[in-house]
């Protein structure tokens, strides 16, 4: 076993899939660990990791992202996948990929060399139980049921500036309650420093606690 | 004694006679589908469509539900209804400027998805409504105002096949042919076998009908007999080209 | 086997497109016909997968052409019929939307509007308010419901079919890429529960019977054979709207009352200029903000009232003047300055716009 970790979020749009890279992987980072965050985003280029680079890579972190000047005609033209991405789980170092919404799911890693046969890759969905789509257990089992391989979820509940606690934990028993009809383990609930200090280190159902902070609505465009 | 000519039942009476020039094709091609609705007695459930060109004469020409829309995009409004409306029956009727040039995309489109749709397209060598301009169904060296010195291959392409393109491109079930004022029997039923195919959900249906234009072409009936039976049918063969559960239906049928 | 829509009235998290495509749910949509356009998709994305759940339909067109006269096509049929689209798209949607206000269709059409001419460019812009407000080669006799955020976009869009098949007359619902992509909470809700009636539709063509038998056939044309018949037919058309117009046009106003500066904003933009506004006041400084919520027909009566009991105006739009020519039109002959703040295809900030007021009056 190494000790590598290679983490994928997916989820539905919205759901919170970058906000939930970025703080695994300032989180890795702020353990002394070496981290590579992939922006896998192909769907189109709002609320992505390109224009939090700078910032970001301020933090410790390798981000493999496209610049916006390396662009041209970006959101017509669709996403271009950035050579680098594609190698992205050779590296050295710990590896989060930030995979983009769409039909597709987790085959989005098809296109990372190695992503198939890698034994340190977890996959994990990232749940947004204020999102009409996936507001109810039938309906997150409906989606993650939809989104091929996955290996955990992450309960990203959330309202923006009017999150609470009791919505975090309302969330956090709907997710809860979806994996385990989907046989998969709830890797941890996310919830702003101020909230997650409220909850303490585990949520109403157990799951770990990982405090947030957010950094996407500066990456709208 | 006036004798009263013989309309379809599905015709309106009180407007008659019609808005078309003496010798034009649409009146016959009108009445072979007049004569298709009767006889499959589907009055009730179809909505014509007709097109910007000479074809918006017949916006009011039937005891059917009508609407007369842009040049070309009959097609997507018939498509828009039927849709909807699945239980409907949608005709669109045009000429070849609307069908072939301006709105050859929606053709296309509707073909390609095997919409279950009828679309008639008139085909008389041009444009008649705006004076007789170049179509993409001219034939060579024909004159119009905007070929005057007939139309050049070279320099603005041969008489375009819609009919065989659309059985390139339709899917099975979709059936497609050409046919003739000069041969109503067998145009009364195309365009039967075309409603038909809609009626039982197959697919698309799209029937050519060759017509006349004499007032543009400038010719007496002998003459406009001539150019359709011998200079058209050059270019454009009748036929069934497309039938469902056939794979490769051969021109004259 | 399709479920019922069942919409729990609660605070939820969405991006603006989502909005509409849950808002034409709410509305009781039938039918949607697209075309893919960015920065719009998600409306076509998300009704897709949600229609076949509540046996609604949906068709992608062969372009913009073919999906405005398709929705004209679904609402002749009876069917509460919708298109979304944008830019380039937009300027295509002009030819179906001629013929559906001629024959006074009820649509409603969807414009995430993008920076333009130009492709790419697709978040920040107000570039569309001339087209979609009179776009096409007619009088503009459309109702135009100009949004500036996510609850905004459920309320309008459920308005828009309700306020198309009362008055017969197409409605857009007037976003931009900013709206379109925004992630903010709202509040979703059926709109019966909230007291609101949803109009049914009713067939224009394909009613019960046997045309020329059972009732006479239901012929529409858009061709006109003398002048004076066209004339005679669009100044009913004319008439009619003019008399509803005082009855749809909606505005927003804060601190206007005696107030020596009002900026006036319409959409997105309206954000800044509000914060701007409170910003202005909490300084002490005379500033009131306005904005036309519909943009045609126009708040007149409000505009004319504002213009003649205000010293100054700023207009701020993300184009050149296409609002202020509207708003200039209205507000002729009024004594107040009128300056402006035009930066097209481009996003506004509050800082920007507290600045350029400050500026305005500074000087005398």
């Amino acid at each position: 076993m190494t000790d590598r970790i290679v983490e994928a979020y997916i989820g539905e749009y919205a759901s919170g899939k970058s906000e939930s890279a970025i703080n695994r992987a300032l989180e890795l980072t702020r353990q002394g660990r070496k981290v590579n965050l992939v922006d896998l985003d192909l769907v189109e280029p709002f609320y992505t990791l390109r224009p939090l680079q700078k910032e970001l890579s301020s933090l410790g972190l390798d981000v493999i992202a496209w610049k916006t000047e390396e662009t041209l005609g970006l959101g017509e033209a669709g996403t271009v996948i950035k050579p680098a991405a594609r190698w992205a789980l050779r590296r050295e170092g710990d590896i989060i990929l930030d995979i983009g919404y769409g039909v597709e799911g987790a085959r989005t890693l098809n296109l990372l060399e190695g992503a198939v046969r890698d034994p340190d890759l977890k996959i994990f969905a990232v749940i947004n139980v204020s999102r009409p789509m996936t507001a109810s257990v039938k309906d997150i089992v409906a989606e993650v049921s939809a989104m091929g391989r996955v290996d955990g979820l992450v309960n990203n509940t959330h309202l923006a500036g009017e999150t609470t606690v009791e919505l975090v934990q309302a969330g956090a028993r709907i997710v809860t309650e979806a994996a385990a009809m989907l046989g998969l383990p709830v890797v941890a609930t996310l919830a702003d420093t101020k909230l997650a200090e409220i909850i303490g280190p585990a949520d109403c159902m157990g799951n770990p606690v990982r405090p947030l902070q957010r950094f996407m609505p500066k990456a709208f465009w | 004694m006036q004798i009263a000519p013989v309309m379809p039942k599905s015709w309106r009476v009180d407007n008659k006679p019609h808005k078309f020039c003496p010798g034009c094709g649409h009146g016959l091609i009108l009445k072979c589908l007049g004569k298709a609705i009767d006889e499959l007695e589907i009055q009730s459930r179809v909505i014509y469509g007709c097109d910007i060109g000479c074809s918006l004469l017949s916006w009011d020409f039937f005891n059917l539900d009508t609407v007369q829309a842009h040049h070309g995009r009959t097609t997507p409004v018939m498509t828009g209804i039927k849709r909807a409306r699945p239980e409907l029956l949608c005709i669109a009727y045009m000429g070849d400027g609307g069908g072939y040039s301006i709105g050859v995309q929606h053709l296309v489109g509707a073909a390609m998805r095997n919409e279950k749709i009828t679309v008639i397209v008139a085909n008389n060598t041009q444009y008649a409504m705006t004076g007789g301009q170049l179509a993409p169904t001219t034939l060579p060296g024909q004159k119009t105002e905007t070929s005057p010195y007939g139309r050049d291959p070279g320099a603005t392409g041969m008489p375009f096949q819609g009919a065989e393109m659309i059985s390139a491109i339709a899917a099975d079930g979709a059936y497609v042919a050409r046919g003739s004022i000069s041969h109503l029997a067998q145009l009364t039923g195309f365009l039967k076998k075309a409603l038909k195919n809609q009626i039982d959900g197959h697919g698309f249906s799209f029937v050519e009908a060759l017509s006349a234009c004499p007032t543009n072409w400038r010719t007496d009936a002998a003459g406009t007999w001539e150019f359709i039976e011998k200079d058209m049918a050059g270019y454009f063969e009748r036929g069934e080209i497309k039938v469902p559960g056939q794979k490769e239906a051969t021109a004259d049928a | 086997m399709s479920e019922e829509l069942v919409i729990e009235e609660k605070r939820v998290f969405m991006t603006g497109n989502e909005v509409v495509a849950w808002a034409a749910l709410a509305a009781g949509a039938d039918i949607m016909y697209g075309y893919p356009i960015t920065p719009q998709n998600e409306v076509m994305h998300y009704w897709s997968r949600l229609a076949p759940r509540y046996g609604k339909n949906f068709l992608q067109t062969e372009d913009e052409l073919s999906a405005g006269f398709a929705t004209a096509g679904g609402v002749m049929a009876g069917r509460k019929a919708f298109t979304a689209t944008a830019g380039s798209g937009s300027v295509l949607m002009q030819e179906p939307m001629a013929m559906v206000e001629m024959m006074r269709l009820p649509t409603v059409t969807v414009v995430q509007q993008r920076g333009g001419p130009s492709t790419a460019t697709v978040i920040y812009s107000q570039q569309e308010v001339a087209l979609t407000t009179m776009g096409g080669n007619g009088e503009g006799m459309r109702v135009v419901y100009s949004t500036a955020g996510h609850q905004d976009l459920y309320d309008y869009t459920i308005k828009a079919f309700n306020s198309a098949w009362k008055y017969r007359f197409p409605a857009f619902v007037l976003g931009d890429g900013y709206q379109a992509k925004m992630r903010e909470p709202l509040t979703i809700y059926e709109p019966e529960k909230r007291g609101i009636t949803l109009l049914e539709p009713e067939p224009y063509v394909g009613r019960e019977g046997k045309p020329g038998q059972d009732r006479p056939p239901a012929q529409y044309r858009n061709t006109y054979n003398l002048e004076e018949e066209l004339y005679e037919k669009l100044m009913s058309d004319i008439r009619d709207f003019e008399k509803i117009s005082a009855e749809i046009a909606e505005y927003e106003s804060m601190h206007t009352e005696g107030a020596e500066l009002v900026i006036i904003a319409h959409g997105i933009v309206f954000r800044a200029v509000g914060e701007a506004v409170s910003n202005l006041r909490e300084q002490g400084l005379r500033v009131g903000g306005f904005r036309p919520v519909t943009l045609r027909p126009l708040p007149a009566a409000q505009i004319k009232d504002l213009v003649a009991g205000v010293k100054k105006i700023l207009v701020v739009e993300s184009a050149y003047g296409q609002m202020a020519r509207l708003l200039k039109e209205t507000a002729c002959g009024a004594p107040c300055e009128i300056h402006t703040m035009f930066k097209p295809g481009v996003g506004i900030a509050a800082e920007e716009v507290e600045e350029k007021a400050k500026e305005i009056l500074h000087s005398q």
